[in-house]
């Protein structure tokens, strides 16, 4: 495959497609920004595309559960579009809008093979309230998720006010039993958060921050990968860069995890072709 | 007929809305209730069937795995409920995204009689609660009466059957549009029109425009289209176009400025001319990095070879006093517009808020309307949501607590876009119209929206009239057209364009013709909310999220269909012409015809009388106060100062990080959570060059002397930004002026022309600091009247007016985002340095406002001491030279060093006997002093050599060091021990106030 072509919406309230294209291009991939009316009114788009990218923001307003109706917009005029996209081998991401689009789309969590069913919630945070912060994430190295591999920790920043994940026992247990559980929000040891605020910022059920289905193309995840795209996001990086220069004297470039992500989706489709 | 969906969360999941109730309850008001339940009710006023209600309740509004549903009344316990809805008109954004969404699934549109309303009712439990209890949750915790209606009903008396009923906000005005001829034989005659009509004209602007409807000429040319005496359309038009929101007149007048202790007498004509335009075009001629200045909706600069910034501030205060979320929300909505509608439109990249308000925990006896606590609540609550659903990260923020807000609160909100250079090989910053383009209305519709302003706030509510007089912003609707604008400009499709704020169509349509020097509008094309306003209500109105664009005829046909991609209303309104007339139609009828330059012409000006006398003729004086023994207490009850304590609670709420390009956000430190001097963002993505933001609010110092207060404020908005790594040779600056009135009036204001003269000592200190320090006012905005009347505990009501109060909002371009730093120490060992000399300046700080003292000694800037310190510190902190750098701000030193150790969570070793001085033998002065000018910076060993070369003749010590013990340590000026206190009881104290807020 000479170009990966990432397809990020926009349009109706969405407002992080300028740095997830960025985040995108970095790992090598080509990003299309295109509406979600331009998509519905030509959905052959999406076939030049192997990633379809559901970003951040609050589409439509989020006023009737955060994603929703992007959910339901995108479900009533190109749900079966999508789902062939996915059974085609294809990845989907969703970035906190997006994953919440996911989860009421019915393409997470997917468990038997099922696409539409809305089987888990992204619900209102127990602590009240929008919050932002940064956030240690444990990897499950166990996961199908083609977007972690090889990463086994990560700092992302969370920003949202419906990120508390919530499933019935049941569902719980097939999304362990199926290792679709990718990332736990967590100590800065890398141990698990075990429910405690603020390391787990909302309350989910399970520390879960994302989940991906049982192949492991499509993933959901609260925290902004594409915020961490450069060093300086990082809010440790004055620091680092002093310890930096009083060893190495010269300033860290360093790995950024939040690109990763997105690396590992070009590297998995360029592998594939 | 209507159906009503109430939705719940599934029993036995937590309920984060009602567990913010309870403990407001709690908090607020000492009410304990066991249980809160929210409900969500949809009313859906539309001709459904079941199958298709049924689809909606399932696909739509109930989440299967959380929520249960029903169209009858869900049976959820309680003791008492609460039904709160929005009174008509209100906007209701659920209301209007749940009708887009039903439209859209079930492939139907909505008729012009139906409509979908939310509103909530919350389920409370508690055996103890009486009804008066209730009412108080009601109307102080969770409805505001100017907005929203309510009902509360005792277990007993619910119908489970009927529910709340059905309370539809429809509005329905019974009125045809019909434009009013007034007659304006006398001046008398026309002041009362104008009292009646609310007119708010100057009486000193009423024989100007007699003078103009009697010209022969005019009468002539009016004549010719049907019109004699002027109609309201027209009064209204002048009314606001010589309002002093608009036409800054306050800021334009005569001032008589006396000062009574040497009697001398000067006058001051035009505090904007000679202070804020004169110094600015001088330094734009000096700076060609200032784009453009002085006439549009906002300030530009040069971001890069490519890119344009484009800054303003504003204020939304009014509002805010009346309903605090929806005046908040609206206020950063719109300033967000500013940016888009300078030069032809830019992105919108980043905020900052300001808010004012009277002390949270105020328990006194007088009672604004809203409580400080629940105020700010609002204001906190307006702006996050204002900011997050835009997409735009608030990067910076203040909170100032001072009983002077009482009266008013002020909440200040500061945009900051980007734009490419150049749109199609033309400089992106000029526009114009030219005859025969179109003008296109963009964004929302037209209701009754902020006409003649909070004036409308005491009429009576009848069932259907609409509350539009305080609004609230629709960040969704605003970030669609948002995206529609730039694409549009992009593809070259905008050959001008500004925002819709005070004065609506009137102002931008008018502001705009006077390019093209004319336009014909046809208001019956204007898409309205609601059938039967007045022809001049369409013109005046302030319906929010709007915008005005000239497009050539050839453009059109892509302008709409993008519009229609986008999912934005845009409507053709008329055109522009080059009459010389600004011509107002309504189905064919002329109801307008002036002179397009009338407003601007032949007006008198405003004169005030402005009496000044100097703090110690005043009778202020020092303290006699003797050095405290206690220290460390006094450090921390310091720290827990609700001016100087953490406010974590608030930042964390905002998305500071949207876009990808936060580098230094607004808490730093290992622990996250000490705010930063400054912010840092990178606006462009694939660069490493950023923005460097700052704001700064010290209305306290205007109690002694606004003159210092305002070179302390431009000071500390300069070296927030030098102490992130800033360039101090590229500043641009935003002036937002909050002041108390200043017409003298023996009954209503006898102190006047005292406010006057600090009005006068400010703008002229606003001067002399932008010439010093060659900061050029990229923008800035004036709200001139912030009193209020509270009413006392005898049913008085005392007059309570704000400190006189700036805001100065700096910002500066970073060459390289990797060489800036952020406040707190790095490493142990690490040396510490205080710049800047610490003077006996101790009036109106956090140290004597504690002890129950103003004082009189208010600090001083001295910017031939200053700059040369900034510039020092900017050429080592380029060299990478320094580990940290902080400003001592409000506080003093003591309070910053504290923060630097608290941000490092390391301890420091200091002592005081080598910090730079002036007059001064005392450790409290040493420690409290506000002195303009200072830092403190961290320096690893092996740079001290080299840094310290760069502070040769100016005032620097070497003070201490950082250390590995955890404790703050300081020794006095005598050597003793001063204070040490280890940093997790600075932390708690300084968290106490608000620490267990989220």
């Amino acid at each position: 495959m000479s170009e990966v072509r990432a397809l990020v919406l926009t349009g109706f309230g969405l407002n992080c497609d300028l740095e997830t294209a960025h985040a995108f291009e970095l790992a090598g991939a080509r990003a299309i920004r295109m509406h979600i009316n331009a998509l519905i009114a030509a959905p052959q788009g999406l076939d030049a595309c192997q990633i379809l990218v559901f970003g951040g923001g609050f589409s439509w307003g989020d006023d009737h559960g955060a994603g929703v109706l992007q959910a339901v917009r995108l479900k009533t005029h190109m749900g079966a579009r999508i789902r062939d996209f996915v059974a085609a081998g294809n990845l989907v991401i969703g970035i906190c809008n997006g994953f919440q689009t996911l989860v009421n789309f019915g393409l997470l969590p997917g468990i038997d093979g099922d696409y539409q069913a809305r089987r888990v919630a992204l619900t209102y945070n127990d602590c009240g309230n929008f919050r932002d912060a940064w956030v240690h994430l444990r990897v499950n190295p166990d996961s199908p998720c083609v977007f972690t591999r090889g990463l086994e920790q990560l700092e992302l920043p969370v920003r949202h006010g419906e990120g508390k994940f919530f499933a019935s026992d049941e569902t719980l247990a097939r999304l362990a039993s199926g290792r679709q559980i990718v990332l736990q929000y967590a100590r800065a040891d890398g141990r698990r958060a075990g429910g405690r605020f603020p390391e787990n910022p909302n309350g989910s059920v399970r520390d879960i921050a994302g989940i991906c289905d049982p192949t492991g193309r499509v993933f959901g995840l609260m925290p902004h990968p594409e915020a961490y795209h450069h060093f300086t996001n990082h809010p440790d990086w004055p620091r680092r860069c002093q310890r930096s220069l009083r060893t190495q004297e010269k300033t860290p470039t360093g790995e950024v995890l939040g690109v990763r992500l997105f690396e590992n989706a070009v590297a998995y489709l360029r592998a594939r072709s | 007929m209507p159906f009503q969906l109430e939705v719940t969360l599934k029993p036995g999941l937590f309920d984060a809305e009602g567990a913010a109730i309870r403990r407001k309850a709690l908090d607020y008001f000492g009410i304990e209730l066991s249980s809160v339940r929210a409900i969500q009710i949809l009313t859906i006023d539309a001709d459904l069937d079941a199958a298709q209600l049924e689809t909606l309740r399932k696909e739509v509004f109930t989440n299967p795995v959380t929520q249960v549903s029903s169209f009858r009344p869900l049976a959820v316990d309680f003791d008492w409920t609460i039904w709160v809805g929005l009174r008509p008109g209100v906007r209701d954004n659920a209301g209007s995204t749940a009708a887009e969404a039903i439209e859209d699934i079930l492939g139907i549109r909505l008729g012009k009689d139906e409509g979908v309303y939310t509103s909530r009712r919350y389920c409370i439990c508690s055996r103890s609660l009486d009804e008066r209890q209730v009412q108080r949750i009601a109307a102080e915790l969770l409805a505001n009466d100017i907005i929203q209606r309510w009902q509360v009903i005792p277990a007993e008396r619910w119908r489970p059957q009927e529910g709340i009923g059905f309370n539809i906000p429809r509005v329905v005005l019974d009125h045809s549009p019909t434009v009013a001829t007034i007659a304006v034989d006398s001046d008398t005659r026309l002041r009362a029109i104008s009292r009646q009509r609310g007119l708010a004209l100057n009486p000193a602007d009423i024989p100007t425009i007699r003078a103009y409807f009697r010209d022969p000429q005019v009468r002539a040319a009016r004549a010719a289209v049907g019109l004699s005496d002027p109609t309201d359309v027209e009064l209204e038009y002048i009314s606001q176009a010589r309002s002093d929101h608009c036409n800054h007149n306050t800021f334009r007048g005569r001032f008589v400025y006396r000062d009574l202790d040497s009697g001398r007498e000067e006058v001051v004509d035009n505090l904007f001319k000679t202070c804020i335009e004169a110094p600015t075009l001088v330094l734009k001629a000096k700076k060609p990095w200032v784009m453009s200045v002085l006439w549009d909706n906002a300030g530009v600069g040069r971001f890069d070879e490519d890119h344009l910034y484009v800054i303003t501030g504003e204020t939304h205060n009014s509002p805010s006093n009346m309903e605090a979320y929806g005046g908040a929300i609206t206020g950063i909505v719109g300033v967000y517009r500013d940016p888009m509608g300078t030069g032809k439109g830019a992105r919108l990249v980043m905020g900052a808020y300001g808010f004012c308000v009277g002390p949270r925990d105020y328990a006194g006896t007088l009672s604004p309307r809203l409580h400080p606590r629940r105020l700010l609540d609002g204001v906190i609550e307006g702006v996050r949501d204002g900011g997050n659903k835009s997409g735009i990260p608030t990067v910076f923020g203040q909170v100032t607590f001072d009983a002077g807000y009482l009266g008013k609160s002020l909440v200040f909100v500061t945009a900051v876009g980007i734009m490419p250079a150049e749109i199609e090989g033309r400089p992106s910053y000029l526009k114009e119209t030219r005859p025969g383009q179109l003008i296109v209305m963009c964004g929302g519709r037209v209701g009754k929206d902020g006409i003649h302003g909070v004036t409308a706030a005491s009429e009576v509510f009848s069932e259907h009239t609409p509350a539009g007089h305080v609004q609230i912003g629709d960040p969704y609707t605003q970030k669609k057209m948002h995206d529609f604008l730039l694409q549009a400009r992009d593809e070259g499709l905008i050959r001008f364009i500004t925002d819709n704020g005070g004065g609506g169509l009137s102002s931008s349509v008018g502001e705009s013709a006077r390019f093209a020097n004319g336009c014909e509008v046809d208001l019956e094309r204007v898409p309205l909310k609601y059938a039967g306003l007045d022809q001049w209500e369409i013109w005046v109105s302030e319906s929010q999220e709007r915008m005005t664009v000239a497009v050539a005829p050839e453009d059109i046909e892509r302008f709409m269909e993008l519009s229609a991609l986008h999912a934005v209303e845009s409507t053709v309104i008329g055109r522009y012409t080059d009459s010389g007339k600004l011509h107002i139609r309504y189905a064919g009828e002329t109801c307008a015809y002036v002179d397009l330059d009338l407003p601007t012409a032949g007006f008198p000006q405003w004169e005030f009388e402005a009496h000044w006398r100097s703090p110690e003729s005043r009778g202020l004086c020092e303290p006699v106060l003797s050095p405290p023994q206690d220290y460390a207490r006094l450090l921390k009850d310091l720290l827990a100062r609700p001016n100087l304590c953490a406010k974590e609670w608030i930042t964390r709420q905002y998305d500071h990080e949207v876009q990808g390009g936060s580098v230094l956000k607004p808490l730093v430190g290992s622990s996250r959570d000490v705010p930063g001097d400054a912010a840092v963002i990178r606006p462009v993505l694939r660069s490493t060059r950023g923005l460097a933001f700052s704001q700064a609010l010290l209305p306290a110092y205007a109690a002694i002397d606004a003159y210092h207060m305002t070179t302390c404020t431009v000071d500390e908005a300069l070296r927030r930004l030098v102490a992130v790594g800033a360039d101090p040779a590229h500043v641009g600056g935003v002036d937002n002026f909050c002041w108390p009135s200043i017409r003298y009036d023996a009954a209503d204001n006898p102190d006047g022309r005292f406010k006057a003269a600090q009005l006068v000592r400010s703008c002229r200190a606003l001067k002399d600091m932008c010439r010093a320090y060659e900061i050029p006012l990229l923008s800035g905005k004036d709200s001139m009247y912030v009193d209020g009347h509270p009413q006392g505990p005898y049913g008085e009501r005392h007059k309570v007016s704000a400190l006189a109060t700036l805001q100065f909002s700096a910002i500066s371009v970073v060459a390289d985002v990797t060489r800036c730093v952020s406040m707190e120490a790095k490493f142990a060992g690490d040396r510490i340095y205080v710049l800047g000399s610490t003077r006996n300046e101790l009036g109106a700080s956090e140290y004597y406002a504690h002890l129950g003292y103003l004082g009189c000694r208010v600090p001083q800037v001295r910017p031939g001491d200053c700059l040369p310190l900034y510039h020092a510190l900017a050429a080592a902190m380029k060299q990478r030279l320094v580990a940290s750098v902080h400003g001592i701000y409000s506080g003093g030193l003591g309070v910053h060093l504290a923060l630097v150790a608290m941000g490092a969570d390391l301890g420091l070793d200091i002592d005081l006997s080598k910090v730079p001085c002036h007059d001064l033998e005392r450790d409290d002065q040493l420690l409290f002093s506000e002195s303009a000018g200072r830092f403190v910076v961290t320096v690893a060993p092996e740079n001290a050599g080299a840094f310290e070369k760069f502070f040769q003749g100016l005032s620097w010590g070497h003070v201490g060091q950082v250390t590995d013990t955890g404790r703050l340590h300081m020794a006095g000026l005598a050597g003793k021990r001063l204070v040490d206190e280890p940093l997790e009881a600075l932390r708690r104290a300084w968290k106490k106030p608000f620490g267990d807020l989220i």
